[in-house]
């Protein structure tokens, strides 16, 4: 009962997961009695007179302060941000300690953090990059469209997975398309990490030197432990770093990647970025689109070439002029001018 | 930060101390109020040595004794560790503004030290130290003043010519700062250091020079009664005892000492038809007898020298050795004896006394002669003026041997080792001169200083110390570990996930079923656990074994899936080899394994911390080989002379040696990592009882008899939760006091002591030594407490 409002609180808009059900998919490798010990009761302790209500309460009256306790300083914020998600598809992603596992979980929570992610940025990008096998595969490239990300996780061929990782070769991946984005835009990398090893080619600490010298940002969210690599890989690059204790943290690890973090380098020469703000157009007849050579009906007309997009935000295709339309500009306006928290009164 | 405990202030160079320090500050106190000797034993990675330092140079400078601090450690690295420890202690005082004059140094070998532009390039020791001899001989640089052409040392010249008070100045001098004054100056670090010994407040070297009676008595003689010793990283001192004074004779050793007796007597020679009078001086000397020698004994100017007893310098040296010739054709007779001795092909262990008998029966030697033996070695080499000492070194053997052998009857055997391995066809004799006994060469220690504290991260059962090294301690103290957040997790595998018990136990070592579940435990906690895995096993031979099998049944295949594997060997140049690279494929990313021996060199000084070492696995029980003789024979001495019953001293060094095994993977509060005792003996009481209390305290019920699929559950939620981030701020107050921490509870306890609180009281809120401490002071009316 307690353990279930928890649990619930925690994964409010997900798929109850409960860790107490362990029902065992038939064919699948592990049998029940060769599963670990759960202890779901581990995290709650009786209080002085032996019951839990109160501690329930507390946990989540605790929770939810953390969730309204924000940072509301108005500080520099990076709002055009381009984030590469690189996603662990090695065989230790078949781990059943995160339920139902912890590959099908990750894809979950990343369908959420995407759709999240790009209603919060919306001026922002997003690349996914899957490593197996000692390589390292572009899933989706650097783009602001959510469905075309959401659709690569779903494609069969990303969810086969065997081998082990190679850091250093989608650290690589993910260098070589952030180091060509333009400076006002903030380069980001997220490493999920499940598996403990990571086999590479070259020495990956050059790899994190690199990183460093050009200003990329590499968090990590590790499943299993800390492992040294990824810890120094974060707090070189200023990145953060968590390791998922179970299902709810995890979530929260991921989802604390979706405000934009500070700029801390203000070198950035010119603070003005051209932008153009194209208007929809519903044609009657369908014409051939500039991002994907498909014939559409509607689209967005770019102001300065006049070319025809299918979605913004975006960048055009012809003329790389970074295009958005105001609402957009405005949504991301709240990270910068954050509403103040509130403050807790007593009530007579 | 600076405190007072009892009215010394102590100077302590960081801002905040944890509290297992203040207490360990607290004993060391006491010990050197009472001029007593005293084992501690702290936590590793608990900041041991600054608080030795830190507390006895405050002690040192606020009693006007100035009590002379020597520090004996065990390694190099570690002796520089100390130093640089010290210096930043002393900078610390200074900063505060304290004006004194405090002079520390260390003392390392020739080797380490040598500035000679070609002797610096030698790389034994031992070749390093003939080559300076050479140069640096009374008759050599006699030679060469009076105009002959000998090359001398220029640094050792320089040395010699100048006012060493005058030109060093009082400050405290690493390794490397010595060397570096030597370069400046052009004088020899080495004897620069050892000349500085005298007068130096604070000495750091290795526990030879202390212990060894060759050298101490070279070095340590003249320190000051007053002196306050310290033995840190203790643990294994009794072994380091017996060591300075066993011997091994091989026929090698024997045709090399014939060789150097045949070139003693064509020297001798040589020198009686160049007419020289140094040999008859010589003879009018020994006819005085080692008078000179006695003098300063009696005055206790220096410390007793275990190899030559007090009623053997009040003799003159035996007529029938004094003269040179006689002496050597002595030694020739002597030498001969052994090579007939070693012609025997089976085994026999005897006691000096039968050893002695039978010498006399057949050589007709008595024992008085062969008592004099090494002194009148060393005699006669000075009087021949003899260079390239190192190719005596055989002979030097035979004669320590000679004189150990007449001089003590108790506490040695003798053992004949016709064959190396028990299968071995082809004999290769080995004459074991053994020493039972560790208390005769610390004995001396003990006598001549009044406070020794021994001291490490492993000395449980705290009693046992005191026992097998024949001394009363004052204080014995074995402190808890205070942690914010239970950083170590020891944990007891008792039986694989089939459920059979897992033992190193000799009838089961080898069964397969045994040997699946070690390998099945490495496997599992390789996939588990991030980063590196250092795995211990009791011996090289059952290491070797085992690594076959799991060969054999494709362990090892399964376990490099998740982690690279190195093993350690006997051969230091290999094993450093792996060490280096298993630290690589820690850092990189990789994750690796080291199988390493509980003896072996990987076990004793070198720090896993950090990822270097995230678990830590013991497999089996280190025992001890017990077939071996001399350990045998050890152990009837134990039981006859200490009381020691056999079991319990195996088992008290099987777990000490696991304890510091499993201590390498924590070094500081920060660390965190795992412990995994794999055998089903560990969950007994009388096993676990004898480790360390800190590790101990948090061996839960819960942890204690686990399958290996439970202990993998464990670990991973262990890890987990370590892996979350560490707040500095909730360790303050709890395991790290700031100064107001430490004067409000001398504060408390002042108010408790007026109060009168039952005792029980303070051993709650202040722990076992502290309550201990205030009972007495109650007791003796000596309360008093000073708070600034």
């Amino acid at each position: 009962m307690a353990t279930n409002g928890r649990r619930q609180q925690i994964d409010d808009d997900e798929d109850i997961i409960d860790v107490d059900d362990s029902s065992v998919q038939p064919n699948q490798a592990n049998y029940a009695w060769e599963e670990e010990y759960k202890r779901s009761w581990d995290v709650l302790q009786e209080d002085e007179h032996g019951s839990l209500a109160g501690v329930v309460n507390s946990l989540q009256q605790a929770a939810k302060r953390k969730r309204l306790l924000r940072d509301t300083d108005p500080i520099q914020r990076g709002i055009i941000r381009h984030l590469f998600v690189i996603i662990d598809l090695s065989a230790a992603m078949q781990e059943k300690d995160l339920r139902p596992s912890r590959l099908s979980l990750t894809f979950t929570y990343l369908e959420a953090f995407i759709a999240e992610f790009f209603d919060q940025n919306p001026i922002s990008q997003i690349g996914l990059i899957g490593t197996k096998d000692g390589l390292a595969e572009k899933m989706t490239e650097l783009s602001g469209n959510p469905t075309e990300h959401i659709r690569a996780l779903k494609m069969k061929k990303f969810q086969e997975i065997f081998g082990e990782p190679s850091l250093q070769n989608a650290l690589d991946l993910a260098r070589n398309s952030l180091i060509h984005v333009p400076a006002h835009g903030s380069r980001e990398i997220l490493v999920i990490m499940g598996s403990l090893t990571t086999t590479d080619p070259g020495n990956i600490h050059d790899t994190i030197t690199q990183l460093v010298q050009d200003n990329i940002r590499a968090s990590v969210i590790a499943l299993a432990a800390e492992v040294h690599v990824l810890r120094s890989l974060s707090t070189q690059t200023k990145g953060t770093f968590g390791v998922a204790m179970n299902e709810g943290h995890y979530r929260d690890l991921l989802f604390e990647m979706i405000p934009p973090t500070a700029i801390t380098t203000t070198k950035a020469a010119s603070n003005l970025v051209m932008m153009g703000f194209p208007a929809r157009s519903n044609e009657s007849a369908a014409t051939l689109c500039a991002c994907h050579g498909k014939l559409t009906l509607g689209g967005y007309i770019c102001p300065r070439c006049g070319s025809k997009l299918c979605d913004i935000p975006t960048e055009c295709d012809i003329c790389t002029l970074t295009l958005v339309s105001s609402p957009l500009l405005a949504r991301s306006y709240h990270h910068l001018f954050p509403v103040e928290n509130f403050v807790e009164i007593t009530w007579k | 930060m600076l405190f007072e405990i009892d009215g010394l202030p102590v100077y302590f160079p960081y801002d905040r101390i944890y509290p297992e320090q203040y207490a360990h500050m607290c004993t060391l106190k006491q010990a050197l109020d009472a001029q007593g000797h005293g084992v501690l034993e702290m936590p590793s990675g608990t900041g041991k040595t600054v608080t030795l330092l830190s507390l006895i140079i405050s002690y040192q400078q606020f009693y006007p004794e100035k009590r002379k601090l020597i520090y004996c450690s065990r390694t190099v690295p570690e002796i520089e560790k100390a130093l640089a420890e010290l210096k930043r202690l002393i900078e610390y005082r200074k900063s505060c503004g304290l004006d004194e004059s405090i002079l520390g140094l260390g003392l390392t070998s020739r080797r380490n030290m040598c500035l000679h532009p070609s002797i610096s390039k030698e790389r034994k020791g031992k070749v390093v130290d003939a080559r300076c001899r050479n140069l640096t001989a009374p008759w050599v640089r006699e030679a060469a003043q009076s105009g002959q052409d000998i090359e001398t040392c220029s640094f050792f010249e320089t040395l010699e010519k100048s006012d060493l008070r005058e030109e060093v100045p009082d400050s405290i001098y690493t390794l490397d700062d010595i060397k570096d004054l030597g370069k400046e100056k052009g004088m020899c670090p080495y004897f620069m250091a050892r000349r500085m010994i005298g007068y130096a407040n604070v000495v750091i070297y290795s526990y030879h020079y202390m212990l060894d009676p060759k050298i101490a008595d070279l070095i340590s003689k003249e320190m000051s009664k007053e002196s306050i010793v310290i033995f840190d990283e203790a643990h294994n001192i009794d072994n380091v005892c017996i060591d300075s004074l066993s011997l091994d004779i091989m026929r090698p050793t024997l045709e090399a000492s014939s060789k150097s007796i045949n070139q003693l007597s064509e020297r001798i020679e040589q020198m009686k038809q160049q007419g020289s009078e140094k040999l008859k001086d010589e003879y009018e000397k020994l006819v005085q007898g080692l008078q000179d020698t006695l003098h300063a004994r009696d005055q206790e100017l220096v410390m007793a020298n275990p190899a030559l007893p007090d009623d053997l310098l009040r003799e003159a040296v035996p007529g029938n050795i004094r003269k040179a010739e006689h002496f050597v054709a002595f030694l020739k007779r002597f030498n001969e004896y052994l090579k007939t001795r070693l012609r025997v092909l089976n085994v026999t262990a005897e006691t000096p006394s039968s050893f002695l008998q039978h010498v006399k029966e057949i050589t007709f030697i008595e024992r008085k002669p062969l008592q004099f033996c090494a002194e009148r070695l060393s005699i006669l080499i000075r009087t021949l003026e003899l260079n390239n000492l190192d190719e005596y070194q055989a002979l030097q053997r035979v004669a320590a041997l000679a004189t150990l052998v007449a001089t003590y009857n108790k506490g040695f055997m003798l053992v004949l080792e016709p064959y190396e391995t028990d299968n071995a066809t082809v004999p290769n004799p080995i004459l074991r001169f053994a020493c039972l006994d560790a208390s005769i060469a610390i004995r001396p220690v003990f006598e001549r200083f009044s406070s020794v504290i021994i001291t490490s991260g492993t000395l449980s059962p705290l009693d046992m110390y005191p026992k097998i090294l024949d001394f009363k301690a004052t204080v014995m103290e074995s402190y808890p570990m205070t942690l914010t957040r239970n950083c170590f997790l020891p944990m007891v595998i008792t039986r694989g996930s089939d459920q059979v018990a897992i033992s190193s136990k000799f009838e089961v070592r080898n069964d397969p079923a045994v040997v699946r579940n070690f390998g099945n435990i490495l496997i599992e906690f390789g996939k588990v656990v991030p980063d590196g895995i250092v795995a211990f096993f009791p011996s090289y031979l059952y290491m070797e074994s085992i690594i076959a099998m799991w060969h054999e049944m494709g362990m090892l295949t399964e376990a490099w899936k998740s982690k690279l594997v190195f093993v350690e060997t006997p051969d230091a140049a290999e094993t450093s080899i792996a060490l280096e690279n298993y630290r690589r494929a820690c850092e990189n990313g990789r994750g690796a394994i080291l199988l390493a021996v509980a003896r072996g060199k990987v076990s004793e000084g070198i720090d896993f911390d950090h990822h270097y070492g995230r678990a830590v696995v013991m497999f089996g029980i280190p025992y001890q080989y017990t077939e071996s003789r001399i350990l045998k024979a050890r152990l009837e001495f134990l039981r006859d002379e200490h009381r020691v019953r056999e079991n319990d001293f195996l088992t008290f060094d099987a777990l000490r040696h696991a304890a510091q095994c499993l201590g390498r993977v924590l070094r500081g509060k920060t660390d965190y990592g795992l412990m995994v005792f794999a055998d089903r003996r560990y969950a007994r009481q009388d096993k676990r009882s004898k480790l360390p209390k800190w590790i101990n305290q948090y061996i839960t019920e819960t942890s204690v008899n686990l399958s290996t699929d439970m202990g993998i559950a464990i670990a991973k939620k262990f890890l987990r939760s370590m892996a979350q981030p560490l707040e500095s701020q909730a360790q303050l107050g709890v395991s790290l006091w700031t100064l107001e921490d430490v004067l409000a509870r001398q504060r408390a306890q002042k108010e408790r002591l007026e109060k009168g609180h039952p005792h029980q009281h303070l051993y709650q809120q202040y722990g076992a030594a502290e309550a201990q401490r205030l009972i007495q002071e109650r007791a003796t009316g000596a309360v008093y407490m000073d708070v600034s």
